[in-house]
């Protein structure tokens, strides 16, 4: 044996950026996190070559997971070319040499930030989702510590009061994104700041769902085949945001969740939020033959 | 063509990149060289804060990105991230320190003596303007004492404890991986001993410094007292696999110690990070000294000040707000839209939402 | 009492039993071997100056602290065995569903900037209701039987007079028809118009459902207006027991005459 054997040259990089040991530490974690659905995992969460708060948490995730055969899409507000979608994506293929794709049906692994892809995905895929706070309790407990023994004893009540005033002031259920869900019928967790429309997506889905906060140092999980319930009351349904009637201008796609785009006279005209289906839409529509997948929402409403 | 336009993002940031870049024109090896050499105290702060001590590394740091301390610390971290860990040094004493710069506010003498060591503490704050006008500073050269200070002191508050002032820190014992490390963990409260110092060691030092600030104007409960501030440096002994134990180098450490009168004794606060930061160890150790019976919820405890100082964090997330958030906004739209078509005048009061 | 109520005969088990709780701070023995039962439908009172032990009597009888000795056992379906021996989660279902308390400072019972309706949903909400309009009717109907005007029902309890925050306490404590309802000075601290309104409330309410009630007060105008039986504690032990008007008017221990002498 000699110390050639048993060592390697130095490298300015280890594969997927991440040391083992790091890599082997979120790995535990992640097993966590799937045997207890939603529950938040602290880890140690280390540094990587982009700002804390625009992605790091599932950078990590996604360098721990990635194979140099691993079909990478990267989203950021459901964009495959958003400035910050494509700062990771690139960055993933560096230290991967991975292949990339912005098509859904394509990804095995798809890093997004604050959107799941209309397109269902399938138990072959691994969604991981950005998280900024990864704590549901924050807005009525925003002490760390105190929130995780809450957790611990199921003490939702705060949460469930806060919906309460939300109608009695309202007349409705203010929760914009990231609205607070239970999952298997045991966890509050934040679902992430996803709107509304897309936290049914995360119900019994075929597909396994990692959430992961950087700066905040907690991951979860949502493993497939698991109750995610928004918290709702009985008689007051769950609503998603009303974009079942509108036209994506571009593409002509209806019925998928649209960003509003302000016109010079006042008006607003909508396009869809998901690129790559918008693209895919288009290209379909001028003859290509395009594979477009089974999508959550029928282009009405939730079957 | 539609998916052409939706290409743009990466034409857009790579352009972005070399518009920050141009400013700093070449980057040589001569220009980190000359960074290393003038700034070393700016070199101190940045390997401090990245808790990672390569002076070379932290001149080319700043190099890179032109002396924005945040992008230069979070270049070093990062770098942290993707090498591997070799070994864990013995652990350093106080009294092995060889040390500089060593001075105590809570009695006039003290056994080593108050040894100023480099500090401009004294010196007139006046801009030497003639630089600018062609001419040179050359410093004038130093006059060393007749005798030489001692090149280790002892510690201040061992005296205080041989003397009942206060209660002598029990040596932890716990060695090499052993060792609970910030970086390989997560910090969870009430932190372990070596969390907290840890996470004050490579705290930003603008954080620390506003709320060791606060607590030092009354916001908490002790007043403190330097005991000890020293300037020193650190023997960094490794052991070889085979057995043999050799110095892997120096670094330059700082350390302060602050006391208070907590009753029956004196309340004892610590803080030492990599480099030498004087402003950023005195107040972490008042912050140290302050947490023991800090209100829960208060900015003088330790889940309010550790979170909070955390530099890489902090400053991430504050620039994060210039990501895209339209998909949220567009969320928090329709619920306001929806509400307001049946919104009551007296419902104007909101809860505040958390930032996302 | 009035010409019309019979007396109530101990004809049934007791609904609590507390035996032998003792207590001790550091140096301070707060509890000492106090021991009481307390029938369906009675009201104990037990008093005593501070530092009597009182108060923490009750809260051991809320299950916020646990002495070093002692049992205490319900007799409800499904609850069963020595209290203080229940888990964390069973204690916390227990308190949430079956036994509602009434603090001197609205503080410690109330979240003050919720409001008052939502105060009392809450209690709902964590025993596991999960219909609006269900939460507002029992709200509501809990507030209107603390007599708390309806009109306010959503304005937070840091809006509101002491007398309305202690109504607010009393709806609920009451929400979820508890089978024990402790209450620590619950006029304390009020104006003595005020008082005599909510001790008023505090009857009707018990004659009306005939509450099994625990009220902790130094004063005896109140334990005489509300309690059949009484308690007397002095430094951590109970002195002297028995019927409120049989105390008062012939008491034994010489703590207690002193009590009644200088009180009444």
């Amino acid at each position: 044996m000699t110390l050639q054997s048993l060592t390697r040259d130095w490298e300015p990089m280890a594969y997927g950026f991440l040391d083992a040991s790091a890599k082997r530490e979120i790995r535990r974690k992640l097993l966590k996190a799937i045997a207890v659905p939603g529950c938040q995992i602290p880890y140690a969460s280390r540094e990587v070559p982009m700002a804390r708060g625009w992605g790091t948490g599932g950078l990590q995730v996604s360098c721990t997971l990635v194979t140099p055969r691993t079909r990478i899409k990267v989203i950021d507000q459901g964009a495959d070319d958003s400035v910050n979608a494509a700062s990771i994506r690139s960055f993933l293929a560096r230290v991967s040499g991975a292949p990339t794709t912005s098509d859904t049906l394509e990804a095995d692994l798809i890093q997004s930030r604050h959107r799941i892809p209309e397109e269902r995905l399938r138990a072959d895929q691994v969604l991981v989702l950005q998280v900024p706070n990864p704590e549901p309790l924050r807005p009525v407990q925003p002490n760390m510590s105190i929130a995780r023994q809450m957790h611990a004893d199921a003490d939702y009540g705060r949460m469930w009061l806060q919906l309460y005033e939300q109608i009695v002031r309202s007349g409705r259920v203010m929760q914009g994104a990231a609205y607070p869900s239970l999952v298997n019928g045991r966890h509050v967790m934040t679902p992430s700041p996803i709107p509304r429309w897309d936290v049914p997506k995360l119900h019994m889905a075929q597909h396994l769902t990692l959430l992961s906060a950087g700066r905040e140092k907690r991951l979860h999980a949502v493993p497939p085949f698991t109750r995610v319930e928004p918290l709702v009351f009985d008689d007051v349904p769950y609503r998603v945001e009303d974009h079942r009637d509108l036209t994506c201008y571009r593409s002509g796609a209806r019925g998928f969740f649209m960003n509003e785009i302000p016109q010079a006279d006042g008006s607003s005209l909508h396009e869809i939020s998901d690129s790559d289906l918008g693209v895919k839409v288009i290209r379909r529509s001028e003859g290509e033959a395009v594979r477009i997948g089974e999508t959550w929402y029928a282009g009405e409403e939730m079957p | 063509m539609a998916y052409v336009a939706t290409r743009g993002g990466e034409r857009a940031i790579e352009q972005s990149q070399r518009l920050y870049k141009a400013q700093m024109g070449e980057i040589t090896p001569d220009r980190v060289a000359e960074i290393r050499h003038a700034l070393p105290y700016l070199i101190d702060r940045v390997m401090g804060e990245a808790s990672l001590y390569d002076e070379d590394l932290a001149a080319l740091a700043l190099a890179q990105t032109g002396g924005e301390m945040y992008e230069a610390i979070l270049l070093l971290r990062a770098w942290r991230t993707t090498q591997p860990r070799l070994a864990v040094a013995e652990p350093v004493t106080q009294e092995s320190l060889f040390t500089h710069r060593r001075i105590s506010a809570a009695f006039k003498d003290i056994p080593g003596g108050q040894v100023l060591g480099p500090t401009l503490d004294y010196a007139h704050r006046i801009l030497a303007t003639d630089v600018l006008e062609g001419n040179s500073h050359r410093p004038d050269p130093v006059k060393p004492a007749e005798t030489p200070s001692p090149t280790q002191q002892p510690s201040v508050a061992a005296w205080q404890a041989a003397n009942g002032l206060l209660t002598a820190v029990t040596p932890d014992t716990t060695m090499g991986n052993d060792i609970p490390d910030v970086t390989r963990e997560p910090l969870l409260f009430p932190a372990k001993r070596a969390h907290r110092l840890q996470s004050l060691a490579r705290a930003e030092t603008g954080g620390v410094l506003a709320l060791g600030y606060a607590a030092q104007r009354g916001y908490g409960q002790a007043h403190p007292t330097v005991n000890e501030l020293r300037l020193a440096e650190a023997e960094v002994m490794v052991r070889h696999p085979r057995g043999t134990r050799f110095s892997a180098g120096r670094v330059k450490v700082s350390q302060a110690e602050v006391v208070s009168d907590k009753g029956a004794e004196l309340g004892l606060g610590f803080a030492a990070t990599l480099g030498w930061n004087e402003v950023k160890v005195i107040a972490a150790a008042t912050l140290d000294l302050n947490a023991e019976g800090a209100p829960k919820g208060s900015a003088t405890e330790e889940e309010f000040f550790l979170y909070h100082t955390e530099g890489v964090e902090s400053s991430g997330f504050c620039i994060h707000f210039k990501l895209p958030h339209y998909v949220t906004f567009q969320s928090a739209l329709d619920a306001m839209r929806d509400a307001g078509a049946s919104a009551r005048p007296e419902d104007a009061t909101k809860e505040p939402e958390p930032a996302e | 009492m009035t010409v019309m109520d019979a007396p109530r005969l101990a004809t049934t088990r007791p609904l609590l039993t507390a035996q032998g709780l003792s207590l001790r701070y550091g140096s301070v023995q707060a509890l000492c071997d106090v021991s009481a039962t307390v029938y369906p439908g009675e009201v104990l009172g037990i008093v005593g100056e501070s530092g009597s032990g009182k108060s923490t009597f009750l809260r051991c009888l809320n299950l916020e602290e646990t002495p070093d000795q002692g049992s205490y056992t319900l007799d409800l379906p499904d609850v069963s065995g020595n209290l203080f021996e229940l888990d964390r989660f069973a204690r916390r279902m227990l308190c949430a569903t079956r036994i509602g308390i009434v603090y001197q400072n609205p503080h410690l019972g109330l979240l003050m900037k919720h409001s008052s309706s939502g105060n009392v949903a809450e209690r709902l909400l964590v025993a596991g209701e999960r219909r609006f309009a269900v939460l507002r009717d029992k709200a509501r109907g809990a507030l209107d039987a603390s007599e708390f005007p309806l009109d306010r029902m959503d304005a937070p309890p840091i809006e509101l007079s002491g007398g309305m925050q202690q109504r607010v306490q009393l709806a609920k404590a009451m929400a979820l028809q508890p089978a024990l309802l402790l209450l620590d000075e619950p006029t304390t601290g009020l104006d003595v118009s005020v008082q005599a309104l909510v001790l008023d409330t505090l009857k009707r309410l018990q004659q009306e459902h005939n509450i099994t009630m625990v009220i902790v007060s130094h004063d005896l105008g109140v334990i005489r207006t509300l309690a059949d039986r009484v308690v007397v504690m002095r430094r951590g032990a109970v002195v002297e027991a028995g019927l409120v008007d049989q105390v008062f008017q012939d008491p034994q221990h010489a703590y207690t005459q002193q009590l009644v002498h200088a009180k009444l």
